[in-house]
């Protein structure tokens, strides 16, 4: 098998790949934050006028909150009655299955096209 | 106390930053781009470790 | 650029071998030890403290796994890049740009959460006038001291790490003694703040959705694989390196939850950044109140110095091959670092310590990471097939093949359903990051890769090909 020559990158296009990948970069970090995307199923329970009591707290567990200085039922009650909704969406967890499946298969079979010519090239071109 | 010591965190990133960015500049003119990306993969592992059964 | 120097052969920089055992477990703990005194305990928020707990075990089963498995590759193909040069010799090409992606995201997340750990430990002490000016001041500061020391040489870098982990592990253990953990009701009040009532506060799908942070009480701990072309004699200094590391976690990350969960109530455990030191301060002891929050500062300062040096370790391999511009494959002559690698992750890093907030920024690293599990669990089936055993010599081989890659084939799964219960968007918008990238990659970035130069290591031919 002939060996490949890859053409020479110009280096423009190099900077433009690198920005490439820059920019796919921010915009895979930064878009979930700025949509609001990033653990969103988050509900608060709102309980008017919360008591240790209502908030379900005893009385060893209201010491320490005091020690970590939430004085008062009210002051805590964010923390204690914010609550997971693990409510699961169906089409959605349908969505991520079929895209992680997709992206493995489509990973591991375009791998083995490209690792065969390595392996060609390599082993068989001598 | 906490807001001199930032401050003198911005300082010391910016003084680090210079001297990085002027290392490297003076490195790239010093050396040629071929000595530079001279570095191959497994190239030490060939003198030292042997893949012998 | 290259005019003042005489047109001899060009002299060869390399990488320069000079670690040992200990630096290889100043590594691997170095970035991990963090995980204990944030993020783990976001377990308890998703599934309450006995969940944590749970947690802690079976997590730690899947990265026995990784260790196991790791350390078989890693002491066979002992390159720079670690997994990357892993899967570009069992998987392939494109596999191999994948794997150096997940790598250099999963570190420079973690880099940035440990900068935002620094400034928000701090900003917890200094009070309502340390702004977002100084908030920021802190954090480019991690980032970039770091980044400097890094860029001068990788044996005193990991020479700083040793000491720094090895103080915020002592620290984790002098607690544990001061807490005087056998009688429990003096400092410790374990029945009083895990009752029956809410120890599982969401059932078991909240013990499985808190996988998702159970992650974080070991994440990185395969980053010890990225030193192999520095390490003196790397097939025995890897294995036994990354095996004392998850031994020292395992130890860690139990007296932590016991720690912790006996003196925070599961909510308030759940939704504090710094869980070990909030325990140094329910202990009403100021010597160990400040002994916990400088070890809270140095275990973040240890892991985004280690993840600095992963991270431009991954992104240099992938330069050294072409899949990205050879331009970062540059070697310092003098110090012996990927330099440019090392300078241009410093702006991204810092960029993203200023936008996000520390939870989310520990999910993106989370992600990447199980997502580099999946591919080590089919990657030493692989590798198992095209050299079997016997075909090439091995540093280490582990034992009850294939038994550790399924089960942490499995964890992997039920780990992205974890994630999925909360974070799904963030997962799907990842997953969609990785498949275009892939196709940049395959349909276009690889025309300019040397084919058969890919395949770096003295080994037979594969089976089968």
């Amino acid at each position: 098998m002939a060996k490949y020559t890859p053409p020479q990158q110009d280096k423009t296009l190099q900077w433009v790949d690198i920005i490439v990948v820059v920019l796919a970069i921010f915009a895979a970090l930064w878009l979930p934050l700025k949509m609001g995307w990033a653990g969103n199923s988050k509900v608060l329970e709102k309980i008017d006028n919360p008591t240790w009591e209502t908030l379900g707290q005893t009385a060893a567990q209201v010491a320490q909150w005091n020690k970590l200085g939430y004085a008062d039922a009210a002051a805590a009650h964010d923390i204690i009655q914010n609550k997971w909704d693990y409510t699961i969406n169906w089409t959605q967890l349908i969505i991520l299955a079929v895209a992680l499946i997709g992206y493995f298969v489509f990973l591991f079979r375009a791998s083995d096209k490209e690792y065969r010519e390595v392996i060609d090239e390599k082993f068989n071109g001598k | 106390m906490w807001n001199t010591i930032a401050n003198i965190g911005w300082a010391l990133s910016a003084a680090l930053a210079l001297w990085m960015i002027y290392d490297w500049w003076k490195t790239d003119s010093t050396y040629s781009e071929a000595t530079l990306t001279s570095s191959r993969e497994g190239e030490i592992e060939a003198v030292s470790e042997k893949h012998k059964v | 650029m290259s005019s003042t120097t005489v047109n001899e052969a060009p002299q060869k920089v390399s990488l320069s071998r000079v670690l040992g055992p200990g630096h290889v477990w100043a590594l691997g703990v170095g970035i991990v030890l963090v995980g204990e005194y944030t993020g783990w305990n976001f377990a308890a928020d998703k599934g309450g403290t006995l969940a944590a707990m749970i947690i802690c075990w079976v997590i730690g089963l899947l990265y026995t796994s990784v260790a196991m498995i790791d350390s078989e590759v890693t002491s066979t193909v002992a390159a720079a890049g670690g997994q990357y040069a892993q899967a570009k010799h069992i998987v392939g090409p494109l596999m191999a740009f994948n794997v150096a992606l997940y790598l250099v995201f999963a570190y420079t997340m973690l880099e940035v959460s440990n900068a935002i750990l620094v400034a928000d430990t701090i900003k917890s002490y200094a009070g309502e006038d340390f702004t977002y000016w100084y908030h920021s001041g802190i954090e480019a500061a991690v980032i970039v001291v770091l980044a400097a020391l890094n860029y001068r040489g990788v044996l005193m870098t990991l020479n700083v790490n040793f000491v720094i982990t090895a103080i915020a592990f002592i620290a984790i253990i002098i607690l544990f003694f001061s807490v005087q953990p056998w009688s429990q009701g003096a400092i410790l009040k374990l029945g009083d703040m895990v009752t029956p009532e809410n120890a599982l506060p969401y059932g078991w799908l909240g013990v499985i959705a808190g996988f998702h942070w159970g992650i974080w009480y070991y994440l990185g701990i395969e980053g010890t694989t990225q030193a192999a072309e520095e390490v003196r004699s790397p097939a025995r200094s890897l294995p036994y390196g990354t095996m004392a590391g998850m031994i020292t976690l395992l130890v860690g990350a139990s007296i932590t939850w016991y720690v912790c969960a006996s003196l925070m109530p599961w909510q308030y455990l759940g939704s504090t950044v710094y869980p070990l030191l909030d325990a140094g301060r329910l202990t009403e002891n100021k010597t160990l109140e400040y002994m916990m929050f400088i070890a809270t500062v140095l275990s973040a300062l240890a892991s985004a110095n280690g993840c600095i040096n992963d991270a431009a370790r991954a992104w240099f391999s992938l330069g050294r091959d072409r899949y990205l511009p050879s331009w970062f494959s540059a070697v310092h002559p003098k110090y012996r670092t990927p330099y440019r690698s090392i300078i241009f992750l410093v702006p991204i890093a810092i960029a993203f310590a200023f936008i996000s907030d520390i939870n989310q920024a520990i999910t993106f690293s989370i992600l990447s990471g199980v997502l580099h599990y999946t591919f080590m669990a089919i990657n030493i089936m692989m590798f198992r097939k095209k050299w079997p055993l016997g075909s090439i010599r091995r540093g280490y081989t582990h034992p009850f093949h294939p038994l550790p890659a399924i089960v942490l084939f499995i964890l992997c799964v039920v780990t992205y359903f974890a994630i999925f219960l909360g974070y799904g968007a963030q997962l799907t918008a990842m997953v969609v990051f990785y498949i275009i990238m892939s196709l940049w990659f395959h349909f276009y970035r690889y025309q300019y890769v040397k084919r058969g130069d890919q395949f770096t290591m003295p080994w037979p031919k594969p089976q089968g090909y």
